[in-house]
């Protein structure tokens, strides 16, 4: 089994105009595929994240906020999987409730130090 | 599998409540500020949940709206010129007591009676009560009045200008005032009620939610003594019996089943039930409104255990009433409709006679229909088929479409 990282892209909820009864549905299928996976143990790791940021770049150090609203995409959040390959995790990925309103997975596999 | 589930709309209900009281405490000028903090609550709430539900999630929510006022509190003490307004309002009530169930109720209704402010024009009225109150997205509120988008954001923006503007108190009004806002909020939970059931869209979840609420806010009237009137209680009869055959007017398709083919064993008793609870109420004020006769109407249709053993003479007596007391083409038109069914066909063609067609719009195609029935009626299919052909030479929605063509067709057979 391998380690993978599954990276939620899209526009932050804060800008998509859901409404209460949007958010709620969509909240039960973000339940449901969760549910799906804990029964499986496929599940290691994972959490939302806040859509505001702190970017520090260059040799300066030069610090940076950004507010969701300044981008088009942000990381919404993540999942630590373990599947068999990359394809048992992009079926996996495949239940990600977000693509319907222009969400993106990232499936990356995490390096594993063999010493 | 834990198989926890969360209450139906609980989301969409509790925004209306979270979004009053808050509106309570600060006051209706903060109502952007106080309706991006709602929405904010949500998504925390959504990006949380979806790991694991908290164990009372009304509980949840609510203790997150209390920290979000305290939040906006603070920031609101920043600035001076709020801080006024918050203190002179009626808002230094303990921030906890506007969390008991009755303080909820009693926010809420403040926002009806806001949202149907007469400095708003009634399309705004309905757009700003169900975004306000009801929860409802500028997209669903487009979705469920069939108009445009940016047609709601315009109402919308229009509605919250006036309320700015006139600096409306978020208040129930007293005395001579209560009655005439009571007669517009129960004007404007009628009508959105008959955006859901009267609407043909095939869409039934759409217009069962638009029924659910003008059904959840007219019993939220019946919460407080002041508003416990006759009026109050026939508008809640009269949406519980409507609602109850909701179901059986359609088709799993979406198609249309009308009132003699649907299957009456398919009606919703505890509704039903409910209604005539309400109605009973309603008797007991002398004055008769409009909302008891239709309730009446409604109900003795409920009351015919199939459509041949109607009580149409009773029916014809009540629309006499309503028509009577205001005229228009539809209660022309409803008249015609019951002498039809009388075999009474002088009577139906007088009452056709009296409405002016082209002042219809959109719903030009009944009449015509109605006209159709008449003529098949008289022994006239010639001349039903070309009424029928006009009704669909008007009709824009596919399913009243279809309903029409059949019927046509089964002239023609």
């Amino acid at each position: 089994m391998k380690d993978f990282m599954l990276i939620f892209i899209s526009k932050s909820y804060q800008d998509m105009g859901l409404s209460p009864e949007e958010m709620q549905s969509r909240m039960g299928s973000w339940w449901q595929w969760n549910q799906k996976m804990e029964a499986k143990g496929i599940v290691k790791d994972g959490n939302p994240l806040h859509p505001n940021a702190r970017r520090i770049s260059g040799e300066k150090r030069t610090v940076t906020d950004v507010t969701s609203a300044e981008l088009k995409e942000i990381v919404g959040g993540y999942y630590i999987i373990s599947a068999k390959d990359i394809e048992e995790a992009s079926q996996i990925a495949a239940d990600y409730p977000d693509y319907d309103i222009g969400g993106t997975v990232e499936i990356r596999e995490i390096i594993v130090y063999e010493g | 599998m834990h198989n926890q589930k969360i209450i139906d709309h609980l989301f969409r209900h509790q925004y209306g409540k979270m979004v009053a009281i808050l509106t309570r405490l600060f006051g209706l000028s903060n109502l952007e500020l106080i309706e991006d903090a709602v929405q904010d609550t949500f998504i925390k709430a959504m990006q949380l949940w979806r790991l694991k539900y908290p164990e009372n999630p009304e509980a949840w929510l609510t203790h997150a709206a209390k920290n979000r006022a305290i939040d906006l509190l603070r920031k609101v003490k920043v600035s001076d010129e709020r801080m006024t307004k918050v203190s002179y309002g009626p808002n230094i009530m303990a921030i906890d007591d506007l969390f008991l169930d009755h303080e909820i109720e009693d926010s809420q209704l403040r926002m009806i009676f806001t949202a149907c402010h007469p400095s708003l024009k009634t399309q705004d009225q309905i757009a700003f009560a169900l975004k306000t109150i009801a929860g409802f997205s500028d997209k669903e509120i487009a979705a469920a009045l069939l108009l445009k988008g940016e047609t709601v954001k315009k109402r919308l923006s229009r509605a919250r200008k006036a309320i700015q503007a006139e600096s409306i108190a978020f208040s129930i009004p007293m005395g001579e005032q209560l009655n005439t806002r009571l007669a517009r909020v129960h004007e404007v939970l009628y009508l959105i009620f008959n955006e859901g059931f009267h609407s043909t869209r095939s869409d039934i979840l759409i217009r069962k939610e638009l029924c659910g609420e003008a059904m959840r806010l007219a019993g939220l009237l019946l919460k407080k003594e002041a508003l416990r009137c006759g009026e109050s209680y026939a508008l809640y009869a009269l949406f519980c019996f409507h609602a109850s055959r909701l179901e059986t007017r359609q088709t799993a398709d979406g198609e249309i089943i009308d009132l003699k083919q649907q299957d009456r064993s398919q009606w919703y008793m505890p509704l039903i039930k409910l209604g005539n609870e309400a109605m009973n109420k309603a008797m007991d004020h002398e004055y008769i409104s409009d909302y008891h006769l239709e309730a009446a109407i409604a109900a003795e249709h409920l009351n015919a255990s199939s459509f041949e053993a109607t009580n149409w003479e009773q029916i014809l007596k009540y629309h006499y009433v309503l028509y009577d007391r205001n005229p228009t083409a539809y209660s022309a038109m409803n008249l015609a409709v019951v002498h039809l069914q009388l075999g009474q066909l002088k009577q139906a063609h007088f009452m056709l006679s009296q409405v002016q067609a082209d002042k219809l719009e959109k719903r030009a195609y009944l009449y015509h229909g109605l006209y159709a029935e008449y003529h098949h009626l008289k022994g006239d299919n010639d001349a039903a088929v070309n009424a029928y052909l006009e009704a669909l030479e008007k009709v824009s929605n596919q399913t009243e479409r279809n309903y029409i063509e059949q019927k046509m067709q089964a002239l023609l057979a």
